[in-house]
């Protein structure tokens, strides 16, 4: 990689509550700009890391990491860290869509209202923006005032896209953001995925071998949480140099 | 007798015992309420909402003491009721899910709510009624509260966890402090359950009578001191209806239709909001 890296971890290993060891000394540089695909088995921990770039694993107690975590130069594990700004920058969409229970625009302008917009002429600029740019604009603007539980499954999951993007984040983590869809949704988000990518780094963790190879620019295969190959996606989809990841991707196993 | 012969007269046994189980718990209920009604309702007359007590004998007294004494005890108990429920169903849902701490106090809850009413009321007057030296609305107020609080409590908490964890987590992953993720995210998704288990709530302290009896007891006169003893529906149907005298023994009946009448349409309200919610 000649760029300098958005994420770098360091020796990243992480354990859940009853010292559950479930990532071991993890090394991976994020790209910037590019799309990072984690594939493999369930179970062996892409989810979990994924969910350490924003420290999700805070929110529930004796998580502990051990490492670093290094993005715009700092150890983001760092306990002092703010939380609440690391998540501004590094947005997150999940498996199922998690639409507020609240407006379309509302849904959209709470983040923004969190970093301290107020202007609704401001709001609805922004929120006009987020949802163009996720694809969902001509489908909504005559609804924004709807509730945003009227929407279909891939349309709340792509709301949940523009929720993310509205406050400008660097880095966009997806937690296998297609698994609860249909093959057309999918194919929406996919496109939506590669399209985003000239203004955030993405990171995806997916089940889906050919999503992996639809959008992304590197893939890390992951067993037993290690990494056991990381590299541009084409060359571990066509030859990789481990065994074990060549049996995955050829569905010998997993 | 062959299996199948066997089976049906089990059945038809079983099915008869549990008909007519429920047919005699019916009638009581029909009964109870069709009397209420029956009696009541030749009672209601303008005058019993617009007068105060007259001195028996002389026509024409009512009950429009008891109706505001009613009103602002169970007002001021909501008052003080909800928030201290809403608030600690929120701290057991929120921040001490699953600890042992949040399991105690729910079981403590539990209990709370099946404590005799009368219990309370003896409580508060041992708190609020003695050491002042007189009754009090506020004290019945309190004693309300009291009994209404363990009902909101673990309403909320059942609401709050009814909310998907993946909500929360989304809220938090926009960089929202746990605060905000509760109040503008988890609330608005509870709202309707939370609402109805405040209704429910005010629902069960209406129809009490013995927490009253030791805190704001009674008045015969229109009184909005809070302070001072307090008359409400409930004291005033007991007083009345062991009375001696005719009219007496009318407006009680009248009050009671009004009491039920209020119980049941709060009732309803809540289980309304519960279909209407599932229902969209």
């Amino acid at each position: 990689m000649t760029q300098e890296p958005e994420i770098e971890t360091k020796d990243l290993s992480f354990y859940y509550a009853g010292n559950v060891h479930a990532l071991k000394r993890i090394n991976v540089d994020i790209g910037k700009n590019l799309v990072t695909a984690f594939i493999g088995p369930s179970g062996c921990g892409k989810t979990t890391l994924l969910r350490c770039f924003n420290r999700m694993h805070d929110l529930y107690p004796s998580n502990r990491y051990e490492g670093q975590i290094i993005f715009q130069g700092r150890n983001i594990l760092e306990s002092n860290l703010d939380l609440i700004r690391l998540r501004s920058s590094i947005g997150m969409v999940f498996q199922k869509p998690t639409p507020f229970p609240m407006t379309i625009h509302d849904n959209i302008a709470y983040g923004l209202k969190l970093k301290g917009l107020r202007k609704k002429a401001e709001l609805s600029d922004r929120v006009e923006k987020a949802l163009t740019d996720s694809a969902l604009w001509g489908e909504v603007k005559d609804k924004l005032h709807e509730s945003a539980y009227a929407l279909s499954g891939g349309q709340q999951q792509r709301l949940c896209i523009a929720r993310a993007l509205a406050v400008e984040p660097e880095v966009l983590l997806f937690d296998e953001p297609t698994s609860a869809l249909d093959p057309i949704s999918t194919g929406k988000i996919e496109e939506l995925i590669s399209q985003l990518k000239d203004r955030v780094s993405i990171i995806i963790v997916t089940h889906n071998m050919q999503q992996a190879a639809r959008v992304s620019d590197m893939t890390a295969f992951l067993y037993l949480g290690e990494i056991i190959e990381y590299g541009p996606t084409k060359k571990i989809f066509t030859n990789p140099d481990n065994k074990q990841t060549d049996d995955y991707i050829t569905g010998r196993f997993g | 007798m062959t299996r199948e012969q066997k089976r049906k007269i089990e059945n038809i046994a079983a099915l008869s015992l549990s008909s007519l189980a429920a047919a005699f718990g019916l009638f009581w209920l029909v009964f109870i309420l069709g009397d209420v009604l029956v009696h009541g309702i030749g009672a209601l007359t303008p005058e019993l909402f617009l007068n105060d007590p007259a001195p028996p004998g002389i026509e024409g007294g009512g009950l429009r003491h008891a109706f505001l004494g009613q009103i602002m005890i169970t007002f001021f108990a909501t008052l003080i009721g909800v928030p201290v429920g809403v608030l600690g169903g929120t701290y057991l849902a929120e921040y001490a899910r699953g600890t042992k701490l949040a399991r105690v106090i729910g079981i403590l809850a539990d209990i709370m709510v099946s404590v005799p009413s009368i219990v309370i009321g003896t409580f508060i007057y041992a708190l609020l009624v003695r050491p002042l030296g007189h009754f009090s609305g506020w004290a019945g107020s309190v004693a309300l509260a009291v009994i209404m609080i363990p009902v909101v409590l673990r309403t909320t908490e059942d609401m709050l966890s009814l909310v998907p964890w993946t909500l929360r987590e989304a809220a938090f992953a926009l960089g929202a402090p746990h605060y905000k993720v509760i109040v503008q995210v988890v609330y608005r998704g509870a709202a309707t359950g939370i609402l109805t288990g405040v209704l429910l709530s005010i629902a069960r302290v209406a129809g009490e009578t013995a927490p009253l009896l030791f805190t704001s007891f009674n008045n015969n006169f229109f009184s909005t001191d809070m302070n001072g003893p307090m008359a409400s529906l409930t004291v005033a149907v007991f007083q009345y209806a062991m009375g001696p005298f005719e009219e007496w023994h009318a407006q009680a009946w009248a009050a009671s239709l009004i009491i039920t009448l209020f119980i049941l349409t709060v009732t309803i309200a809540g289980r309304a909001i519960v279909r209407w919610r599932y229902k969209s």
